[in-house]
């Protein structure tokens, strides 16, 4: 596991004081838990303080790619191309990045069934874009790429400046895979991603928010939010395969701005405990921004 | 005059409508096919005037206006909004598929996007017949969907039996196939109903093959 990085204070005007603490608690958890890599990045809105903990390694993005395809779907309804009531095709058919030969989305490794319940109909864009990310379906993300294009990501990429995001091709792109193209993401890169969102600068307030209420339904809440007390909300988006369970979020606790956070792991195979993991230290970051011990919604 | 199903459908002719529906629609004008033969579109149009218009109107016994209009996004914004228009071929498309209905025996469904496509469908290319209206894109009879081979094929070997002269899409992943619906057409067919506007009688333009 790489050493992590040194916390950056430049832009905080009130640190929290024990942040120090946090990471060495973050780098305990990841120790005990038995994973490869551990990276988390963190935001505090509030005072501006940020952890990075190996924040710039690389990882296999999984389905946190999904928030970079929603941003860029938004900007296809900034420019008008777009609009969250277009209807789009439900077509399980896509083309390999690799060699363009067609592939499919197979419905019982997607997490979400209405979507190919909607083949050869058509859904709304917006209904697409909720499925692609409270449900974190395969089938929707596919479709709405399809239709926007890899290029029309990277442009928006490109537009906010950020990096580490590397959108490559859709999901479920076994030929792909096998030939090293693979979507990728660093915590920082998601933290600068959930940032643009939260802070409302991604093309207007109005649709930054649109965006915030497709992420704030997210159902897979066994990662960030699993270990905060109740009325903490969290907008967040989950992504897990074999090797990697990742959670990026904005968490939204109760008389306090929000904070922004990516934690990314990454796995043998057959490991277990990942989300505890991931939820232990989304616990630890909702403690230390609180400067006191939180009575946890499994308690 | 006998009455046609789609007699309450008012025929428009495409010349006359105002320019972004008429760019879009090209009524009259030509694609090249693949092999690089120009064929001419079609100029008149049923008008559809509502979604529930075309929800409510029975082309076919088993078959309704809609599920030959249905398109999405990547439709002309110019046509994506009523009132529309559609070939008048559109009524002969759905006899045919009746016919292929009764021979299968079982609900046959069109793909979004699989019934009219104007010649600025995204998805259009060449000359596709779907411009004409005359072809149609089918992804599930009964309760299954033609997503295999198997499948395309066994119901392609009735198209054939059933409607005599229709072309049908081979079946395969590569450019000019299809692996996930199965595609009837009957070619480049121009419907003109008897009651279509057209235009006054020139005997300067007797004789004229065009």
């Amino acid at each position: 596991m790489t050493i992590p990085s040194a916390l950056n204070r430049d832009r905080a005007p009130s640190v929290p004081s024990d942040l120090d603490a946090l990471r060495q608690r973050i780098e305990v958890t990841a120790r005990k838990s038995g994973a490869r890599a551990v990276a988390v990045a963190l935001h505090d809105i509030e005072s501006g303080a940020e952890l990075q903990y190996d924040a710039d390694r690389w990882f296999h993005g999984a389905s946190t790619i999904k928030v970079a395809i929603l941003l860029a779907v938004y900007g296809e309804i900034d420019r008008g191309r777009l609009a969250p009531q277009s209807r789009l095709h439900v077509r399980n058919r896509f083309l390999s990045a690799y060699d363009g030969s067609p592939f499919r989305v197979l419905a019982d490794r997607d997490a979400d069934s209405e979507v190919h319940a909607a083949i050869g109909k058509t859904m709304r864009i917006s209904e697409l874009a909720l499925h692609m990310i409270a449900t974190s379906s395969n089938l929707a993300t596919n479709l709405l790429l399809d239709l926007i294009g890899l290029e029309s990501v990277q442009r928006t990429i490109d537009q906010f400046g950020l990096t580490g995001i590397d959108v490559r091709r859709g999901v479920e792109d076994e030929k792909a895979y096998e030939h090293g193209i693979v979507n990728r993401v660093t915590a920082n890169g998601l933290v600068a991603l959930l940032r643009l969102i939260a802070e409302e600068r991604a093309y207007s307030p109005e649709l930054s928010r649109e965006m915030l209420d497709i992420l704030h339904q997210q159902e897979f809440k066994k990662g960030i939010p699993a270990r905060l007390p109740r009325e903490v909300r969290v907008a967040h988006k989950t992504g897990d395969i074999s090797t990697v369970a990742h959670d990026a979020g904005v968490v939204y606790a109760p008389v306090r701005p929000p904070y922004v956070i990516a934690i990314l792991t990454e796995w043998a195979a057959d490991a277990g405990s990942r989300s505890p993991t991931i939820a232990a230290i989304s616990h630890s970051v909702y403690d230390a921004l609180r400067g006191a011990p939180s009575v946890p919604n499994d308690a | 005059m006998p009455e046609t199903r789609a007699a309450s459908l008012r025929i428009v002719d495409g010349f006359r409508l105002e320019k972004p529906r008429r760019d879009a629609l090209m009524p009259g004008g030509a694609l090249r096919d693949q092999d690089g033969r120009t064929r001419q579109l079609p100029r008149y149009f049923y008008e559809v005037e509502s979604w529930n218009t075309a929800v409510e109107y029975e082309l076919a016994p088993h078959f309704h206006l809609w599920e030959f209009i249905h398109v999405d996004v990547r439709e002309s914004a110019a046509l994506r909004f009523f009132p529309r228009y559609v070939p008048c071929a559109v009524l002969l498309t759905a006899a045919m598929l009746e016919r292929f209905r009764e021979a299968v025996g079982e609900p046959v469904r069109i793909a979004a996007n699989g019934g009219y496509r104007s010649p600025q469908h995204e998805l259009t290319s060449h000359a596709s017949t779907h411009c004409w209206a005359s072809a149609v894109n089918i992804y599930r009879i009964g309760d299954e969907y033609l997503d295999t081979r198997e499948r395309i094929e066994r119901y392609a070997e009735i198209a054939r039996e059933a409607l005599p002269g229709a072309w049908i899409r081979p079946a395969g992943e590569d450019r000019g196939f299809s692996d996930d619906h199965l595609h009837l057409d009957f070619g480049y067919v121009v419907a003109v109903p008897h009651d279509a506007p057209g235009d006054p009688f020139n005997p300067k333009l007797e004789g004229d093959p065009l």
